[in-house]
């Protein structure tokens, strides 16, 4: 396999007038992964991925894309990849069927469409309706299917469930594992937490066009903030919690129980419970939601 | 590049059998007309010497009206470039901007194929799609004309108005489409080159009685439009000059698309400042 990342990314600029959308982001991600761009709407990651595919030129940075530059082998770049935009829109007077051979004749007809049939099967896709009128779940399901049925090297999906029911997002979260069990490399935009936390190995998160951090799913859950509810089994004052590096008391029902907001490691807070006696100890690890929204908190506060 | 063309004409095909059946029906009916005019021509020439020469000058003049060139340039060709014009122009306009402003081109542009080959795929295809609905009113122009008792004319000697009159709307066309890339909106495109071919077809009807005009359709392409005369014989130089600014014109708008940011459907272009359009200021103001 290429040792080359599948996506590299410096210094990434795009304005559209005075509107600064992407203010130098910085990207790398390995082929074979499945990466996660995690931001709220308008934070920019639309626009990264059209600027990977040549649709819109960027002002400034450097884009290689499976080592490739996009502005000047974008139809090399644009073979190997598969797309999935963010609201399809086709022409809607083709039927579903007659749409992807379309599609398919601009990648030179050389595709398999006994596995583009097992792929429409697999999400229940119909492909006989002409496209204006289908619902817009049925119109995903058409961009799924014409952004797997090449077996793309790299798959940028842009929010890939939109608008499919939970049993479909599942099979088509199966499908994007399944390619990238294949070789494939995974790019995928996403607000939704529990997808990108289901099907991300690594996440970069996006704001105000610039990305705040690339991390491991894992490791941004780990590090970060956790929770504890600790029950004396008699009453206790509880302001030698407050005195630990890292704790912050977010609630206290009653002199027996607290809720704790512990940032960092644990060590110093079981040793000074150690010193009570302590009838339960619960501790809950934030959703990655929760670990989004302190990013944002802590920005705006800086702000 | 051949994908993209059949993709488009296969698009058009109603279109073209439309505009084609329902011109060609018109033209052959009007072969028809032709043999009755004859019959009773010093009856008409006598009516048509009593309408002001300007209303005449809008349908095509009334010099050699009993010709077989002046007869079909005042019934078909003087009109025929605003009539099959406006299809040219939307056609030219909505090329690229119609699929941008619903967001096909977004898909369709991420597939591998160069935006050189997909622009010129595209003006070629729409290109043809006049030439075909030109064929197929050709065809029934030569029917009607081997019917007529009157029109001694051969096949090829109509088929030479038919070479200038998509001349005419090629020019058209690839003007509107140079325009869409420019302006901000198909809608705005669409209009501006309708202005110019109505305004143009206007100021070269009046040319005749007015020296301003006169001068000024030097200037407009009407005035290099051979119209039914072209059965005489072809002006190479004006269909020279009316494919060249057509080419110069696609030409033009395919930088413009090499350089365009592809927009998303919803996503606007530029505007014009609100202090220029009237209307804003008269809603900010109440």
């Amino acid at each position: 396999m290429d040792q080359n990342p599948a996506i590299q990314i410096n210094a990434l600029l795009k304005n559209y007038g005075p509107v600064r959308a992407l203010r130098g982001v910085n990207l790398q991600v390995r082929r074979g992964a499945i990466f996660g761009f995690l931001g709220p709407n308008g934070a920019g990651k639309t626009t990264a991925i059209r600027c990977m595919l040549d649709l819109i030129r960027p002002d400034g940075g450097t884009l290689r894309v499976l080592g490739l530059d996009p502005q000047k082998r974008s139809v090399e770049v644009r073979a190997r990849t598969g797309y999935l935009p963010g609201e399809l829109a086709f022409d809607g007077n083709l039927t579903v069927e007659a749409g992807l051979r379309v599609l398919a004749s601009l990648r030179g007809n050389h595709l398999d469409w006994p596995y583009v049939l097992r792929l429409a099967r697999r999400i229940d896709l119909d492909l006989k309706p002409q496209f204006k009128n289908l619902s817009k779940g049925n119109k995903q399901k058409v961009g799924v299917v014409q952004a797997l049925m090449h077996r793309p090297e790299l798959l940028l999906l842009d929010e890939p469930t939109s608008g499919l029911d939970p049993l479909m997002q599942q099979e088509v979260l199966r499908m994007v594992r399944e390619a990238r069990d294949q070789g494939a490399t995974v790019f995928f935009s996403s607000h939704i937490i529990s997808e990108v936390e289901e099907l991300a190995e690594r996440v970069g998160i996006i704001r105000h066009g610039q990305v705040a951090e690339t991390v491991e799913v894992d490791t941004l859950k780990r590090r970060s903030l956790r929770r504890a509810r600790v029950r004396f089994q008699k009453p206790v004052k509880t302001q030698f919690l407050a005195r630990i590096p890292g704790i912050t008391i977010l609630v206290q029902d009653d002199s027996q129980s607290v809720l704790l907001q512990i940032e960092g490691e644990m060590d110093a807070l079981i040793k000074a419970l150690a010193r009570h006696p302590v009838s339960e100890f619960e501790t809950e690890r934030p959703t990655l939601e929760e670990i989004f929204m302190a990013y944002y908190t802590e920005e705006q506060e800086v702000r | 590049m051949i994908t993209v063309i059949l993709q488009i004409l296969r698009r058009s095909r109603g279109a073209i059998l439309g505009w084609g059946l329902s011109l060609g029906l018109l033209g052959f009916y009007m072969m028809q007309f032709y043999d009755t005019l004859a019959e009773q021509q010093g009856i008409l020439e006598e009516l048509i010497s009593n309408y002001p020469p300007q209303l005449m000058a809008f349908f095509g003049g009334t010099e050699n009206l009993f010709s077989p060139q002046g007869f079909l340039s005042m019934e078909f060709f003087s009109i025929m470039p605003v009539i099959v014009g406006i299809y040219a122009i939307v056609t030219g306009s909505g090329l690229l901007l119609g699929d941008e402003e619903n967001g096909t081109l977004d898909l369709l542009l991420a597939h591998p194929v160069s935006r050189t080959k997909f622009y010129f795929g595209r003006a070629i295809a729409s290109a043809l799609s006049i030439a075909l609905i030109l064929i197929i009113v050709w065809i029934a122009f030569a029917g009607g004309v081997a019917i007529s008792e009157q029109l001694d004319l051969g096949a090829l000697e109509m088929l030479r108005p038919f070479i200038v009159l998509f001349a005419m709307l090629f020019l058209f066309q690839m003007l509107s489409l140079l325009l869409s890339m420019v302006l901000p909106s198909r809608s705005t495109a669409t209009m501006a080159a309708g202005l110019l071919l109505v305004g143009s077809y206007f100021v070269n009807s009046l040319s005749e009685f007015n020296q301003t005009f006169d001068k000024l359709a030097d200037y407009l392409p009407l005035r290099y439009y051979q119209s039914g005369y072209a059965i005489e014989g072809l002006n190479g130089e004006w269909l020279l000059g009316l494919f060249g600014f057509g080419l110069l014109f696609a030409l033009l708008g395919w930088i413009l698309f090499l350089r365009r940011d592809i927009r998303v459907s919803g996503e606007g272009s530029w505007r014009l400042p609100g202090w220029l359009i009237p209307w804003k200021r008269i809603r900010k103001d109440s």
